[in-house]
C-alpha cells in the first residue's frame, strides 16, 4: 500500500483522538498494525490513545519500545510527546528530542523542543548546554537569553551546592554583560540582568542600569521591573534617593501606592550612618535632625489627605504610621496626635468594611488615649440607620481591645444579647438587595458567632455553640453568598462532632482547582475521626481523592506554562511558575490527605499484598518530601479581642492543627507497619516500582541518612503535634513493629527471590518453599514476649473511652479515641505472614502465633466494646429529648420573632441526627471489623 | 492604602478571600498562567499592608491591527475591600499599560447584564455598551428570568489612540451578536 493511502486511513486515528473516543482509536491502530506491524507512528498513535484510556501499563511499554527506535518523523514524535506528557515520563521526553536533535542537527524545531523538553524536566543544565548549542549554530538571541535563565534557575535550584550557586551567577553575569544592548532592551532582558546582580550583590552596578535612560524607560512601563528597582534602591542603601522618586510620583503624579508611602517611611527612619558607612548598633541611633526629618514627612502625608480627603486612605494611613514608628523608634511625640488621627479617620472611613484592618495596627494606645477611644467607639455604636457600618466597626474595635477582666461569659453574655439585637435591628436594611448581594448586617452575627465561640471557651458548655448554630444558619439563610458564615459553620459544627452539616456547608464554598489545596483542612483534617468507611459509606475517602486532582492538573500543566514563558522570554513568571509547581507538587495538605486516605482505605477495603506495597511506595516517596505547607488557615475571620486565641484556634479539634510534625510522625507509623507486612525488600529503588506518574523527587537534606535510622528518630515537633491518643498509638505502633521486625525481616524474602518471582512467574502457590529458596540458612530469631505496653494499649484505651463516655466529653473525642484504637487493632492484621501453617512450621513460630492470636483477641475484644458502647450511647443521641434541650438552649434567641420555633427546632434536628449518625456509624464499623 | 505590585503565581494560595465570592470564577491552573505567561506586565495585585489580598486583575491585548485593544479578562476585589475605588486603581492600570505599552486602540471586557452594581462602576470610568452578547455566561441558577444573566454586555472604552471614538457606539445595548461570534 502506499504510504498515501495509509495516510488517509491514519487520520480517522486522530479524529477518533480528537472526539476523545479512545477506545475506537485503539481498535483501529490494531487493525492497522495487522497489516503494518512495525509502524512506529501507529504504534505512537496506539500508546497515546491507551494513555487517555488510562490504560497506563500497556501504554508505558508501547511508549519504550517506539522510544528505542529513536523517531524522527514528525506525526510519530507528536504522538509519542503527547502520550509521555501525560504519563509525567519527562525524563523520556528529553530523550525522544535529544535522539531526533541528534539523528537531524540541523533541525532548529527539534533543537527547540529538546531544549522545553528539558526545561519540563527540571534539567537546568542540560537545558543550558543545549541552548548554548542552539545559539552557536542558529545564532539567535533569543537562545542566549534561555541559556543565562537556566543558569540563574539552576543556581538558585535546592539541590545545586552552595558554593556552584556564586560561580553560576558569575557566569550568568558574564554572559548577559556580553550580550547586553541597552538600545534593544526590553522589559524582561533588564529584569533578569537586575535580578542576577541583585543576587551578586552587585547594587552599584544594578543601579547604574536602571537609571540608564532605557532602565528608567522600561521601569516606567513595567510594574515587574519598577518592583525590583525599588528592591535594589533598598537593599544598597539608597533609601533617601528612593524618597524622592516616591515623593515626587505622590505629589507630581498622584501616585497613591502605599509602596511609595512606605520609601518615604523608610527613610524618614533611617539610623545616622558613621563615617566608614556601616550603621550604628543600635537600632534606634536615629539622626540628630530627626524631628526635622519626620516634620517634613508629616507635611507631606498631610498635604495628600488635604488634597485626596476621603477619596483615597494613604495619606491618612501614613500619618498613622509615621506616628507608629516613632513609638517603636523610642522617639514617642504627643499621644493625642494618633488619637485624634484615628478618630478622624474613623469619622471619614468608617462606614467602610476595610476600617478594622486599616486602623487596627493603631489602636494600641496609652490608657488615658485608649479610655478615649473607647467612649469615642462606645458613641458610634447607638446610632443607627446608614450608620450600621460604623457601628459594626466600631463593634469589632471595642472587642478586640478588650482584657481578660472584661471577658468573663456573664459579661460576654451580655455582649452577644447586643450584637444579636442590633442584627435583627439592622437586617431591614438589606431587604431590597438582590439576592446575590450580601447582607450589610452579616458581620453583627459574624460578630456574636465568635462571642458565643469564646463563651465556650471559657466554660466548655456547648449550649453557646448551639446558639452560635441557630443565628448563623439564619443570617446564612437572608445571606446565601456570605462565605465567612459558611466558614464559621464549618468550624462549629465538626467542634460539635457533626460532620455532614459540616460537610453541607462546605459544598456551599463551591471549592475548586487550587482552592482544594488551600482550603480542604477545613473539612479533611483529621477526618477518619469522622468517617463511617468502616461500613462502607466513603464519602470523606472519595472526598481525599477529589481534592487531589489539583496535585495532577499541576504536574501535567504547570510544566507547559513554564515552557511558554520561556517562549515568551518572560523573565519575571519563569521562576515564579517553577517555585509555584514545587510549592504545589510538595504541598503539606496533599500528603496530609493522603494519610487520610490510607487510613480510610485500611478500614474499609481488604488488606492485599497489592494496596500494602503501593502505599508503602508512595509513603517512602512523601517521607523524603520537604514540605511547603500552602494552606489558607488566615481566611477565617477573627474579631476575638488581642491577647486571645484566633476564632481560628478556638475551634482547631483538639486545639492543634496537624502540620508537619504529625504528617511525619504518621508517615513512620505507617512506613513501619506496611514495610512490616511488605515482601518489599527495603534495598530495591522504589521509584523504579512506581506505575505511569513518576513523580520528580525533592531536595531532601536527610535522603543520605538510611530509612530505618530516620524512622526511629521521634523529633519533639511530631510530639507536640500529636493528641494524647495519637501519641499513644504512635507508641504502641512503635512498639509492635520493634517487636515483630527481627521475625518479619528475617521471613521477607531476598531481592533477587522476589524480582525471580514476579518476573518467571513460577507458581509460587507454595509460599514456603520459594521464600525458603532465598533465606538464610540460619534459624529464625528467637521469639519473645510481647512488650507489656502493647496489650496494655487496648485496655487503655478501652479505659479511656469509658471514662470520656461517663465524662460527656464531646463527642469528636469520644470518636477520636475510638477510632485510634480501632486503627490500632487494623495494624495487628496487615501482615498475613504467619497465617501460613508451613512458614509457621518451618520456622518454628507457633509460639510467636500463639502470641499475635491472643493479643488480636485482647484487641478485637477491646474495640468490640467500644464499638458495641459507641453504638450504644448513639441511641441516647437523635432523640426527642436532645432535641427538646437544643431547644431549650436556644430560649433566648427566640424571642426575636424571627427565629421561630420551627426554625430552632428544624437545626436540632439536623444536628443530632448528625450526631447520632456518626457516633452509630463509627460504632458499628468499629464492631463490623470486628467481627 | 493599598499596595499595587505584579500579579505572581503564588498568589493563587492567598487568594480565596476575593475568589470564594460568588461573583468571582476559580479557573483551572492554565487559565492563570496562561495569562501570567503571555501578558505578565498585564496582570496586577493589590494587597493590604496587612498582606491580605485585596484585589486583582488580569488581562491581555489582543485584535487585528485594526481593532487592537487591551482586554480585561478578570477584575475583582474581596467584598471586606469594596467601596475603596480599587476597581478604579487598577482598571486604570491596565488601561495605562494596554495605551503606553501595548498601543491599543480600545479597553474592553464583558460583565453580566444582571451585575448592575459593576455596571455602573465601568460607565463612572468611562466605559459604554458596545454589544450585547448572547448565552455569554454559565448559569447561576436564578431561575425565571434569567436570560440577563447569561447574557453579558461587552463594554469599551477608547484610548488615546482613537480619539475620534471610533471604537465605541451610543446604541450598544440594541446590537445583539451570538457568543460564537466573539472570541
Amino acid at each position: 500500500m502506499s504510504s498515501l493511502a495509509l495516510e488517509r486511513q491514519i487520520r480517522p486515528i486522530y479524529d477518533a483522538l480528537d472526539s476523545g473516543s479512545h477506545k475506537s482509536a485503539i481498535v483501529t491502530c490494531n487493525k492497522l498494525l495487522k497489516k503494518h506491524p512495525k509502524n512506529e507512528h501507529l504504534k505512537a498513535l496506539k500508546a497515546l490513545a491507551l494513555t487517555r484510556a488510562q490504560k497506563f501499563e500497556e501504554a508505558i511499554a508501547l511508549c519504550e519500545e517506539v522510544l528505542a527506535t529513536k523517531p524522527t518523523d514528525e506525526g510519530t514524535i507528536n504522538a509519542l510527546m503527547h502520550a509521555l506528557r501525560h504519563l509525567g515520563r519527562y525524563a523520556d521526553l528529553v530523550k525522544l528530542f535529544e535522539d531526533a536533535f541528534k539523528q537531524q542537527p540541523d533541525n532548529d524545531e527539534l533543537g527547540r523542543q529538546a531544549f522545553f523538553a528539558n526545561v519540563r524536566a527540571g534539567n537546568w543544565k542540560a537545558a543550558q548546554l543545549l541552548a548554548n548549542r542552539l545559539n552557536k549554530q542558529f545564532h539567535n538571541d533569543r537562545y542566549v537569553f534561555w541559556g543565562i535563565m537556566c543558569t540563574v534557575l539552576q543556581a538558585n535550584d535546592p539541590m545545586t551546592a552552595v558554593d556552584m550557586r556564586e560561580i553560576l551567577l558569575k557566569l550568568a553575569h558574564r554572559l548577559i554583560l556580553a550580550s547586553w544592548k541597552p538600545s534593544e532592551a526590553h522589559a524582561d532582558r533588564l529584569y533578569l540582568y537586575i535580578t542576577i546582580l541583585q543576587q551578586l550583590g552587585l547594587y552599584k552596578d544594578a543601579r547604574e542600569v536602571l537609571e540608564t535612560e532605557s532602565g528608567r524607560f522600561l521601569c516606567s512601563r513595567n510594574i515587574a521591573c519598577d518592583y525590583l528597582r525599588r528592591d535594589i534602591m533598598k537593599a544598597g542603601g539608597w533609601q533617601k534617593e528612593e524618597a524622592e522618586v516616591a515623593k515626587q510620583r505622590i505629589l507630581e503624579k498622584r501616585d497613591r501606592n502605599w509602596l511609595e508611602f512606605l520609601s518615604v517611611l523608610d527613610a524618614t527612619f533611617l539610623p545616622s550612618t558613621l563615617s566608614n558607612g556601616t550603621h550604628h548598633e543600635s537600632s534606634s541611633s536615629l539622626p540628630s535632625d530627626f524631628a526635622q526629618h519626620k516634620e517634613k514627612t508629616r507635611e507631606l502625608f498631610a498635604k495628600v489627605v488635604e488634597e485626596d480627603g476621603s477619596h483615597d486612605r494613604a495619606g491618612w494611613l501614613g500619618l498613622m504610621e509615621l506616628e507608629k514608628l516613632s513609638t517603636t523608634h523610642g522617639v514617642p511625640s504627643d499621644a493625642s496626635r494618633l488619637l485624634d488621627l484615628l478618630k478622624r479617620y474613623f469619622d471619614i472611613f468608617g462606614d467602610k468594611t476595610a476600617c478594622y484592618e486599616d486602623l487596627r495596627p493603631y489602636t494600641d494606645l496609652d490608657s488615658d488615649s485608649s479610655s478615649d477611644w473607647i467612649t469615642f467607639l462606645e458613641d458610634s455604636t447607638k446610632s443607627s440607620g446608614t450608620a450600621l457600618r460604623r457601628s459594626i466597626n466600631a463593634h469589632k474595635f471595642l472587642r478586640y481591645g478588650l482584657d481578660k477582666a472584661r471577658l468573663t461569659v456573664d459579661q460576654e453574655s451580655s455582649r452577644v444579647v447586643n450584637l444579636v439585637d442590633e442584627y435583627f435591628e439592622a437586617l431591614p436594611l438589606g431587604r431590597d438587595l438582590p439576592k446575590l448581594e450580601l447582607q450589610p448586617a452579616d458581620d453583627l452575627a459574624i460578630l456574636a458567632a465568635q462571642v458565643y465561640v469564646n463563651m465556650f471557651a471559657l466554660d466548655n458548655t456547648v449550649a453557646h455553640l448551639h446558639n452560635a448554630v441557630v443565628l448563623l444558619e439564619y443570617a446564612s439563610k437572608k445571606s446565601p453568598q456570605s462565605y465567612q458564615i459558611h466558614l464559621e459553620l464549618i468550624r462549629i459544627y465538626r467542634l460539635l462532632g457533626a460532620p455532614q452539616p459540616a460537610l453541607d456547608h462546605y459544598r456551599l464554598l463551591n471549592v475548586k482547582q487550587i482552592q482544594n489545596d488551600t482550603l480542604s483542612y477545613l473539612i479533611l483534617s483529621r477526618s477518619t475521626s469522622f468517617s463511617l468507611a468502616a461500613t462502607g459509606d466513603l464519602t470523606y475517602a472519595s472526598e481525599c481523592l477529589e481534592s487531589s486532582h489539583i496535585y495532577f492538573s499541576n504536574s501535567q500543566e504547570t510544566a507547559e506554562f513554564v515552557v511558554k514563558a520561556f517562549s515568551m522570554e518572560n523573565a519575571f513568571q519563569v521562576p515564579e511558575l517553577v517555585v509555584f509547581e514545587e510549592r504545589l507538587d510538595n504541598s503539606l495538605q496533599r500528603d496530609l490527605v493522603k494519610i487520610e486516605h490510607v487510613r480510610l482505605r485500611i478500614s474499609h477495603e481488604p488488606i492485599t499484598t497489592e494496596l500494602v506495597d503501593m502505599e508503602l511506595i508512595e509513603l517512602k516517596f512523601i517521607f523524603d518530601r520537604q514540605h511547603h505547607d500552602n494552606r489558607d488557615l488566615g481566611i477565617l475571620p477573627n474579631y476575638q479581642p488581642r491577647g486571645l486565641p484566633s476564632f481560628q484556634s478556638q475551634t482547631t479539634l483538639f486545639g492543634r492543627e496537624p502540620a508537619a510534625g504529625w504528617l511525619s510522625a504518621f508517615l513512620k507509623i505507617y512506613i513501619k507497619a506496611l514495610s512490616a507486612a511488605s515482601d518489599l525488600d527495603p534495598s530495591v529503588e522504589d521509584d523504579k516500582l512506581l506505575i505511569g506518574d513518576r513523580p520528580r523527587q525533592s531536595y531532601s537534606p536527610d535522603a543520605s541518612i538510611p530509612l530505618a535510622e530516620r524512622l526511629a528518630v521521634h523529633t519533639t515537633e511530631e510530639l507536640e503535634e500529636l493528641t494524647e491518643d495519637e501519641l499513644a498509638l504512635f507508641r504502641y505502633m512503635t512498639d509492635l513493629t520493634d517487636w515483630l521486625d527481627p521475625i518479619h525481616n528475617f521471613l521477607r524474602p531476598r531481592p533477587e527471590t522476589a524480582k525471580q518471582t514476579a518476573k518467571n512467574d513460577v507458581s509460587s502457590n507454595d509460599g514456603a518453599s520459594s521464600i525458603e529458596q532465598g533465606k538464610k540458612p540460619e534459624d529464625a530469631p528467637p521469639v519473645t514476649e510481647p512488650p507489656e505496653s502493647i496489650l496494655a494499649y487496648f485496655k487503655n484505651s478501652h479505659a479511656k473511652f469509658s471514662r470520656a463516655v461517663e465524662e460527656r466529653r464531646p463527642i469528636h473525642e469520644i470518636l477520636h479515641i475510638a477510632t485510634l484504637a480501632q486503627e490500632a487493632s487494623e495494624s495487628v492484621i496487615l501482615s498475613i505472614r504467619f497465617k501460613d501453617s508451613s512458614v509457621v512450621r518451618i520456622n518454628k513460630l507457633g509460639l510467636l502465633v500463639q502470641h499475635i492470636k491472643n493479643l488480636r483477641a485482647g484487641a478485637v475484644e477491646a474495640v468490640g466494646q467500644i464499638g458495641a458502647q459507641l453504638t450504644k450511647i448513639s441511641e441516647l443521641e437523635g432523640t426527642l429529648d436532645k432535641r427538646k434541650q437544643f431547644v431549650e438552649n436556644c430560649k433566648a434567641l427566640q424571642a426575636h420573632d424571627e427565629i421561630t420555633h420551627e426554625h430552632v427546632l428544624d437545626l436540632g434536628k439536623k444536628l443530632t441526627d448528625s450526631q447520632k449518625k456518626v457516633m452509630e456509624g463509627v460504632g458499628r464499623g468499629i464492631e463490623r471489623v470486628c467481627k | 492604602m493599598s499596595i499595587i505590585r505584579p500579579f505572581k503565581a503564588d498568589d493563587l494560595f492567598k487568594f480565596n478571600n476575593i475568589n470564594l465570592d460568588i461573583w468571582t470564577e476559580t479557573y483551572g491552573l492554565g487559565f492563570y498562567f496562561n495569562y501570567l505567561s503571555r501578558w505578565p506586565d498585564m496582570c496586577c495585585t493589590a494587597q493590604h499592608p496587612s498582606g491580605r489580598l485585596m484585589g486583582y486583575v488580569l488581562g491581555k491585548a489582543e485584535g487585528s491591527q485594526n481593532d487592537f485593544h487591551g482586554h480585561v479578562t478578570a477584575l475583582s476585589v474581596a467584598p471586606e475591600y469594596r467601596r475603596l475605588s480599587l476597581a478604579r486603581v487598577l482598571m486604570n492600570f491596565l488601561e495605562t499599560v494596554s495605551d503606553d505599552v501595548y498601543g491599543g486602540l480600545f479597553v474592553d471586557l464583558y460583565v453580566r447584564c444582571t451585575n448592575t452594581i459593576a455596571m455602573e462602576l465601568y460607565e463612572g470610568l468611562g466605559y459604554s455598551v458596545y454589544r450585547r452578547v448572547r448565552e455569554y455566561y454559565g448559569s447561576l441558577g436564578l431561575g425565571p428570568g434569567g436570560k440577563d444573566e447569561e447574557d453579558a454586555f461587552d463594554m469599551r472604552k477608547p484610548l488615546s489612540r482613537d480619539p475620534y471614538r471610533r471604537s465605541v457606539r451610543p446604541n450598544g445595548r440594541d446590537m445583539i451578536v451570538s457568543a460564537h461570534d466573539v472570541s
